[in-house]
């Protein structure tokens, strides 16, 4: 019987998927018609209706829209540009600097944003017509902020983490963001690394010297923004707030902060609320159906058989981690990266802490896999922003990207196969 | 004729819902915001905060779902869009936008109508605002009509321009 409702359910979702349908709805519809086939018309309409509702229905979800607000007027109140300004003071004076830079910006920007989109359009924005004056290949250049800017995904605070805490039942979202640096710096280190292979191959030049002054004075500019992070991050793993508290209190900041700066004015505050709306909605919706399908699916009985099918191929932790880790690449491709996560969660995580994976490792490898899926095509949000912001093509990209993904795939097995790297930290702050 | 007099009836809409998010953001930051403060600083834990902000987002999600919808906006594989042109590229937006109806209105409308009634004749209360749930949830068939009426528009649209 459950054969039945996995194929009507992958059937209807990708090819509508494919047609052009949104995501949104392809997930909501495809749960429905799978409920069909075993519920009478009415009940289905209604449960799924009330699973869209119930989806919502939570206070860590809340964190999402006021970090989504935070970022909207971190990239207007000019706190992006200080930061960067900062690591350009840093490491600008390297050859091929401006990647580095770029690298580095992309996981303060992201850390605090926690948007990969933002971030890669933000600092793409900012950096690209710098690097295109000092005549980088415009191609590496892209590949390095698509890459890096999902960074932000991992090092806290994250959305994403969030999500994948609801959708584990619970996993403590401290613990979760407190983990998260180890494996996004370590990631962060690799494409660094890649990219200075490629600095020294295309020759690149080095920025201008930074005297220690125009450092200390970078800092202290950027400092009220990092000061940010210590505020959310330290507050929420003290225990002072919960990370719905702490999102507030960075909107209040933030605002606060691009007053201050004088680069924000009363009158632009409706357009930013409204885009954080409309991006939040957006997100909301694919909670909401994800939600409904992921209901229909364990109605269904899909997760227990795609379990026991993988529990009779191994019984190997690391093995299993692996299937898994191939299976969550190829879901990659395609689908975003919030219903795979609220899809994936429930079908998954019973299998891998059946064999002793800690769920705030598997979180981790989770989210750093699907990194990996938005920035290859066919469907990448972060990719098609990247090179949308470099004014070059996917085709063009593809090559160079290559080896940003494959250092990728590494640190992912790494991560994978070391889970002392991810739980190290939150067990120092005894999380 | 000036364009303030050809103001239609779906960019009215479109205003008064994006008033409605707007306001119900700042709410929801005002209101957790409080939270913090009333616990931190005053020392005296407010109790509706929580329940409040969680069905506020209930209302933001569906009602900005709907927004979106609109201004077709949500996350969609637009390869095979974008390839067609004329006739097909016409026919396939009309299917997606029907898709979209054929979920907004059994469920949405209808489901989440029936999930009204059920919660308005049981009487659910929400545990500290004692607020009727079928108030929160009203928001899905409500926001599931406003989706019906913006596909609507969007395939009226298609075939009074013939071009998607």
């Amino acid at each position: 019987m459950e054969y039945i409702s996995i194929i009507v359910l992958v059937v209807i979702f990708v090819s509508l998927m494919a047609l052009g349908v949104p995501v949104a709805w392809s997930l909501g519809l495809s749960g429905f018609i799978t409920l069909l086939v075993t519920v009478a018309t009415v009940p289905s309409a209604t449960t799924i209706a009330q699973r869209m509702g119930t989806g919502l229905d939570s206070f860590a979800l809340l964190a999402i829209p006021f970090f989504i607000l935070a970022g909207e007027i971190m990239n207007k109140g000019g706190i992006a540009n200080r930061l960067i300004n900062l690591a350009k003071a840093i490491t600008g004076k390297l050859p091929g600097g401006l990647l580095y830079v770029n690298v580095i910006s992309a996981m303060l920007f992201g850390a605090i944003a926690g948007s990969a989109v933002a971030a890669a359009s933000a600092i793409g924005g900012i950096l690209g017509p710098r690097m295109e004056k000092d005549g980088y290949p415009k191609e590496l250049g892209a590949s390095v902020n698509i890459t890096s800017s999902t960074m932000g995904l991992i090092i806290p605070p994250s959305n994403i983490l969030i999500v994948y805490s609801l959708a584990s039942g619970g996993v403590s979202i401290a613990a979760l963001f407190i983990a998260g640096y180890i494996p996004g710096i370590f990631i962060g280190l690799l494409l660094m690394i890649t990219a200075a292979i490629f600095i020294k191959k295309h020759n690149l030049p080095a920025g201008e010297v930074t005297s220690w002054k125009e450092l200390g004075s970078k800092f202290f500019s950027a400092l009220p923004s990092l000061m940010l992070l210590i505020i959310v991050i330290g507050g929420i793993v003290i225990g002072v707030f919960t990370a719905t508290e702490a999102s507030a209190i960075a909107v209040i900041y933030t605002l606060v902060l691009s007053f201050i700066y004088r680069e924000l004015r009363v009158k632009d505050l409706p357009s930013i609320l409204m885009k954080a709306s409309e991006t939040t909605s957006i997100v909301m919706l694919l909670i909401a159906t994800s939600m409904s399908m992921s209901w229909v699916m364990s109605s269904e009985d899909i997760p227990q058989s795609i379990s026991s099918a993988l529990l009779t191929l191994s019984d190997n932790k690391f093995v299993i981690l692996i299937m898994i880790n191939l299976i969550l690449l190829f879901v990659g491709l395609f689908m975003d990266m919030t219903p795979a996560v609220l899809i994936f969660t429930p079908i998954f995580l019973p299998v891998v802490t059946s064999l002793g994976i800690d769920p705030v490792h598997f979180g981790i490898i989770m989210v750093l896999n699907l990194c990996i899926g938005v920035c290859t095509p066919p469907v990448g949000s972060v990719l098609f922003i990247g090179v949308g912001v470099a004014k070059t093509t996917i085709a063009k990209v593809f090559l160079p990207l290559l080896p940003f993904f494959l250092v990728m795939v590494l640190g992912l097995i790494i991560l994978t196969l070391w889970p002392q790297m991810t739980l190290w930290l939150p067990s120092l702050f005894g999380l | 004729m000036n364009k303030e007099s050809s103001v239609t009836l779906k960019s009215k809409l479109d205003k008064i819902i994006a008033l409605l998010l707007i306001i119900i953001l700042s709410v929801m930051v005002l209101n957790v915001t409080w939270q913090v403060f009333s616990r931190y600083i005053l020392q005296d834990p407010s109790s509706f905060t929580d329940e409040l902000s969680r069905y506020l987002l209930i209302w933001l999600g569906m009602l900005g779902s709907a927004y979106v919808a609109g201004q077709e906006n949500h996350l969609a594989i637009d390869i095979l869009p974008q390839k067609l042109t004329g006739k097909p590229k016409m026919r396939l937006m009309i299917f997606i936008h029907l898709v979209i109806i054929a979920f907004a209105l059994p469920v949405m409308v209808l489901g989440g109508s029936n999930l009204v009634y059920i919660t308005y004749i049981l009487g659910q209360k929400s545990a500290t605002l004692q607020v009727p749930l079928a108030y929160v949830y009203a928001i899905i068939p409500l926001s599931g009509l406003l989706v019906l009426y913006y596909q609507i528009t969007l395939i009226k649209n298609i075939l009074i321009n013939k071009t998607a």
